[in-house]
């Protein structure tokens, strides 16, 4: 990615000599690019207000953030602020957002945040209440920005106390993907419930002719094993809090966990424990899983004929219910808060940046109206969710995809999905472990979670 | 030598011979894979079984250099980056090392210790303060900060394996330069150096490699300037999906520098080897 904005390097005629090479090769991109740039924009503000400064943008490597940075230089024209995207793996941008943030250093005027950072960030003061600029007529024109058309649930995970401090930009809903022709042959329809799910893998699952009946997320972590087991914890009726102690080790948390153990050693592929998500949608193109719960966003791979064999053959559900009777979607976004220890002027184009790629005109530029092969699926808006466009940009992978994905995101999603304390990223990491001692083998479910639970205790001390 | 005694000696060749291919296929393996899934389309990556017989093609290479996610610009850093700190390491530590070796300095076992003592630091826990001192600085996000940062790993490393080479030549062979009315630096440069090549060329191997292969400092303090191929070939692990033909491909490009350096580096220490003056020698 950085190689289509390429900075000067050094002072050094060699390092000029590499930067220059660089540009020769990436020449070709930025013209085409600049070409087909058409810079309009609504919104009857200033959109000049900061022009010449220059401010980076840290994202991570993903398909809709490369459709953002392909039409970036309409957005350098609107405004005449020099931004520039800078990409960072999943596993790494979180720490180096927060050393940036701690050291107030200030390389990143904005950058894409998960929702479960927003309570450490604003405790610490490190990122700006969005009510600043939103109120400010001469920075928004509220008319057009449309704050509440932002999927509520959205909007409520990056906002404090009902403050807004992150606009999101992308996201997405976990629904259940299966193979409607091998669910159609077997006479099985979409589970209810996860006793269903579980009961509806078994009778799929056929190692013998490379058919297994479900893969979850298996791998420790972060948006790995995490990503899941909170929604089934959730449904299973666990609750994050009693009273102030958070408490991961209940008889529910048990059931949950033991309900993810057997699921994924009874019907998934060997390894499954170190599987993630690119991981489960490649088997699951290939043929060899009867369903996965997963991101709605995986469903594109599945159907682009040059990657995927199951093309036509793909039905979607929303999360089974648990014995709670809720269903519980994971909520994730990423969305763009503004660092509090940046100069006024580049809160300022930060801000525009920000408004602009979370406008209605951006989102659909970068989703159905893309020119590329990759349109986005998880755009931030009601009002573009319910649009003819979307939806059959959505219904054309699948049958149902828009109707599940929307209910799941307006029903089923539970913004205290996990719990919203500032010590999320070093309790997340315990109980993380514990899941995957569990399904390892290493522990029984309750043992490994009554294990968490001393760390946990341990660290909300701290 | 009797024919009787030949046979066992053939056949523990044969022995041998096959145990090493065995033992080099296991790491070759690896390279071997990434060279097939490099040559084959994303789909027919993904196929099962894996196809033998397939069309290769070339454009994952192409896409890896020239496409929207080239490493082209990243592949140049990572040569910048790890050639100044290989040479600035190996300038450094062969005087560095000499004077530990060879001269009677006050504290010479404490410094030594000193020097290894921040190897046995696990990397991650320098990552804050390098953030911080690199951010007082400055130098965040430039080839002198990273440069710099690289230095406190390698040079110790390099000190320390240097030492032992030096400590292996024969003092004897330096007074012979004296008697000569040598300075120290030109014992050094003229009878030293020759005999510890093997030893450089070790080094320089070493050094080069971990520089290359560096991903938590690159991440953390680089950024859209300094980003080395490590920290680029992330882009082919995008959210969505794993680009594996474009990812095996990259790898492979990012390989040949290692391999170029490993091939001179290898005749260096060959020669260093057999040119010794005094084979067998040192105090071992």
């Amino acid at each position: 990615m950085s190689k289509v904005h390429v900075n000067p390097i050094g002072r050094r005629t060699v390092l000029k000599g590499a930067a220059s090479a660089a540009a020769l090769l990436a020449a070709p991109a930025v013209l085409t690019r600049r070409a087909r740039a058409e810079a309009t924009i609504g919104g009857d503000i200033d959109w000049k207000q900061a022009s010449g400064t220059r401010i980076t943008v840290g994202v991570i490597p993903a398909g809709y953030f490369q459709n953002l940075e392909a039409v970036l230089p309409q957005f350098r024209e609107i405004s005449g602020v020099d931004v520039t995207l800078e990409a960072t793996p999943p596993g790494q941008i979180r720490q180096k957002a927060i050393l940036d943030l701690s050291s107030k250093t200030g390389k990143w005027a904005t950058s894409a945040t998960d929702p479960m950072y927003y309570p450490l960030y604003v405790a610490n003061g490190w990122i700006d209440p969005l009510t600043d600029f939103l109120d400010k007529p001469e920075l928004t024109d509220k008319a057009w920005f449309d704050y509440d058309d932002l999927l509520e649930n959205w909007r409520g995970a990056a906002s404090i106390d009902g403050v807004p401090y992150g606009i999101p930009y992308e996201g997405e809903a976990t629904i259940q993907i299966y193979r409607s022709d091998v669910y159609e042959k077997l006479g099985l329809s979409p589970a209810e419930t996860l006793d269903d799910y579980a009961a509806n893998a078994a009778k799929v699952n056929d190692p013998a002719n490379r058919l297994w009946g479900a893969a979850l997320r298996g791998f420790k972590g972060a948006g790995q094993n995490m990503y899941i087991y909170p929604s089934i914890f959730l449904a299973f009726g666990g609750k994050w809090f009693d009273g102030d102690k958070v408490v991961v080790n209940g008889p529910e948390a048990a059931a949950a966990l033991d309900w993810y153990v057997s699921l994924l050693k009874s019907t998934s592929p060997e390894g499954v424990e170190n599987w993630n998500w690119p991981d489960i949608a490649d088997a699951f193109s290939q043929g060899t899983l009867g369903s996965y719960i997963d991101t709605h966003n995986s469903a594109a791979l599945l159907a682009d004929p040059s990657k995927s064999k199951v093309v036509g053959k793909v039905g979607f559900a929303r999360w089974p219910k648990g014995p709670a009777g809720r269903r519980v979607t994971s909520i994730w976004n990423w969305s763009f808060p503004i660092n509090a220890s940046v100069s006024d002027k580049e809160k300022a184009a930060a801000w525009l940046f920000i408004q602009w790629a979370g406008s209605k005109e951006v989102q659909a530029a970068t989703s159905y109206g893309f020119e590329g092969g990759y349109k986005r699926l998880g755009v931030n808006r009601t009002s573009l969710w319910e649009s003819a466009e979307y939806k059959g940009l959505l219904d054309g992978i699948g049958a149902g995809l828009t109707q599940t994905t929307m209910d799941s995101i307006k029903e089923d999603t539970d913004v205290d999905w996990r719990p919203r304390v500032p010590q999320w990223a070093a309790l997340g990491e315990v109980v993380a472990t514990a899941v995957q001692s569990a399904l390892v083998g290493q522990a029984t479910p309750a043992a490994a979670l009554d294990a968490a639970q001393g760390q946990v205790d341990g660290i909300m001390k701290q | 030598m009797s024919s009787t005694r030949r046979r066992p000696a053939t056949l523990r060749r044969v022995i041998l011979t096959v145990a090493a291919a065995l033992i080099l296929f296991i790491w070759a393996f690896p390279v071997l894979w990434a060279v097939v899934v490099s040559l084959k389309s994303e789909s027919e990556v993904l196929a099962y079984p894996p196809s033998v017989i397939f069309e290769p093609t070339l454009r994952n290479f192409r896409d890896a250099l020239t496409g929207n996610l080239s490493i082209a610009s990243s592949l140049m850093t990572s040569i910048i980056l790890a050639t100044a700190t290989t040479v600035l390491t190996i300038i450094l530590a062969v005087p560095a090392a000499y004077a530990f070796a060879r001269l009677r300095l006050p504290a010479r076992q404490g410094l030594g210790f000193y020097t290894l003592v921040t190897q046995m630091i696990p990397p991650v826990g320098l990552v804050i303060p390098y953030y911080l001192i690199l951010n007082r600085v400055g130098l965040l996000d430039t080839y002198t900060g990273m440069i710099t940062v690289y230095l406190t790993f390698s040079l110790p490393f390099a000190i320390w394996l240097m030492v032992s080479y030096l400590e292996d030549i024969p003092r004897e062979m330096e007074e012979a330069a004296y008697l000569d009315k040598a300075s120290r630096l030109q014992a050094l440069w003229h009878v030293i150096l020759p005999q510890i090549r093997g030893g450089i060329g070790v080094t320089t191997v070493f050094v080069f490699l971990n520089a290359w292969n560096e991903f938590l400092f690159a991440v953390q303090l680089g950024g859209n300037r300094i980003r080395p191929v490590t920290v680029a070939m992330h882009n082919f692990v995008s959210i969505e999906q794993t680009l594996w033909a474009k990812l095996a491909a990259a790898a492979l490009v990012a390989m040949l520098p290692v391999i170029v350096i490993g091939i001179l580096a290898q005749r260096q220490i060959v020669k260093g080897l057999t040119v010794g003056a005094v084979k067998g020698g040192g105090r071992r």
